[in-house]
């Protein structure tokens, strides 16, 4: 018997610009959810999204995710700007509680749960 | 309440410099390396990134060399820990470097050390981000290499699933991939004509969507389903369809393998000669690309041939060529069994005919 099996797996083929969309479309919904959830202030939440941006770039040239639809995309950056904000805060708090009851039930709570919520958000304002 | 503090502010080189950036460290013998780390800018995602891109596409060319290169990859993230760009991209880059290292062992049949990458490269993909997608490429190596262990029962149980998660990832290339699966658990089952039903499938859908690698492999596939049966002109057409692609490619382990296929061919329509003159060009081409299981399978391919043709001197070279590699390896019991006969009958200079099939037979079907 001679079987063979595949060397090779395909390359990335996504182009940038197709990038450069996912990330203005959802660049809002990240905006609020740093600030008006996850409490940065503006300067934090601009210096999150240029890091977001530089990391959302290579995300997209992945192995895994090359060929992934736009929406998973959005999914797993909307995941990590949400894990961004909830480290940024606890780091703010030092250990402590947040004062606010509202901030802290959301910091309780698991960033990709609140990414899916804000992915719903994303596609009801779209819909 | 606790949290893991991310990395903040990073500037990191443009893809253009990483892919720069990575060219001089492939150009960086491995013992260079960590004293220029910074000079090489090894630390930065972009150049890692360009890194594994690069590694897969030699996987085809150079497994040895890709399992070398990654395996220093993952050892130099891993230990001592370094902060690799932001959020999951340390985790991410020792899952990809696990894996290119896993998937390079499986190429170069040192199953136990593929094993020990895959389970590495788990635990570095598991804190990704983009978690089901890596995982779902791990998973396809994994079946793979359990298929070439011959666990024909279990990959086809798995499969469907894996289709499935690829479908919902929408990466229609990878669940087109799982197919092969399939139709080489035909082949090793010895029902090449349902393989050749499978991969004339795979063909279609590949040409259709335009994933020329996936068509390439599938004539290959079909060239040698099609030896199997001795269909001479629907190999030779599968041939002459995958040649200029995997020419295209630089994909020497395919142009390898179409040797291979035609030396079945040969075989089965009865020009025993032409046949040990193509598995000879599929050795030489493996020999280049390190395959050294691949070039002993061949051997004791071609000593059976020639002891058909009456060469037994010659084919006791082979098999004696074939031997040391062979015992490196970790057989089952039967290949054992087999193995210490032909030992035995080539000492007594009287091969044993029956023990040289059985276990090149059982040889190639651990290969595969």
């Amino acid at each position: 018997m001679y079987p063979f099996l595949i060397a090779v797996e395909k390359p990335s083929s996504r182009r940038s610009d197709d990038i450069q969309s996912v990330f203005s479309l959802s660049l809002d919904v990240i905006h609020s959810a740093l600030v008006s959830y996850y409490r940065l202030t503006e300067e934090e939440a601009r210096g999150a999204e240029e890091d977001l941006y530089v990391w959302f770039q290579r995300l997209a040239r992945r192995g895994g995710a090359g060929q992934m639809p736009a929406k998973l995309l959005r999914i797993s950056l909307l995941s990590a700007a949400c894990q961004y904000g909830r480290s940024f805060q606890l780091w703010k708090l030092g250990g402590e509680e947040a004062g606010d009851r509202e901030l802290a039930a959301l910091l309780a709570r698991e960033p990709d749960e609140v990414a899916g919520d804000l992915d719903r958000r994303f596609d009801e304002e779209r819909s | 309440m606790s949290g893991r503090v991310l990395p903040f502010r990073h500037r990191p080189l443009s893809s253009e410099a990483g892919i720069e950036a990575a060219r001089k460290v492939l150009g960086t013998p491995l013992g260079e390396r960590i004293a220029r780390t910074r000079v090489l800018h090894l630390e930065d995602p972009e150049t890692l990134l360009a890194l594994c891109g690069m590694l897969r596409e030699r996987m085809g060319t150079a497994p040895a060399s890709v399992l070398e290169e990654a395996e220093f990859l993952y050892r130099f993230i891993e230990a001592p820990k370094r902060e690799i760009g932001l959020f999951d991209e340390r985790d991410y880059f020792l899952g990809e470097t696990a894996l290119l290292a896993g998937t390079a062992c499986r190429w170069l049949s040192r199953r136990e050390e593929a094993w020990i990458w895959f389970d590495r490269s788990e635990a570095g993909f598991r804190h990704t981000m983009n978690a089901p997608g890596e995982l779902s490429r791990l998973a396809y190596q994994r079946l793979a290499e359990r298929l070439e262990e011959r666990q024909l029962d279990l990959v086809i149980e798995l499969l469907p699933s894996l289709i499935e998660s690829f479908q919902k990832l929408g990466m229609p290339e990878d669940a087109l991939k799982c197919r092969f699966l399939e139709g080489l658990a035909h082949i090793e089952k010895d029902e090449p004509t349902a393989a050749i039903a499978v991969f004339n499938q795979i063909c279609g859908e590949a040409e259709e969507r335009g994933f020329d690698r996936l068509l390439a492999e599938s004539y290959i596939n079909l060239i040698h389903a099609h030896g199997m049966l001795g269909e001479a002109d629907a190999a030779i057409e599968a041939s002459r369809r995958a040649i200029p692609i995997l020419h295209g490619q630089d994909d020497r382990i395919g142009l390898a393998k179409v040797n291979w296929g035609l030396g079945i061919l040969l075989r089965e329509s009865g020009h025993l000669a032409q046949a040990i003159d193509s598995y000879r060009k599929a050795q030489e081409d493996f020999e280049i690309l390190g395959m050294r299981a691949d070039v002993a399978a061949l051997n004791l391919v071609v000593a059976d041939l020639l002891l058909e043709e009456g060469r037994s001197v010659e084919a006791l070279r082979e098999i004696s060529e074939a031997l040391p590699v062979i015992s490196e390896l970790n057989m089952a019991p039967e290949g054992m069994a087999a193995l210490a006969l032909v030992r035995e009958s080539t000492r007594r200079q009287e091969i044993n005919r029956q023990a040289l099939r059985e276990l090149h037979g059982y040889f190639q079907e651990l290969q595969n």
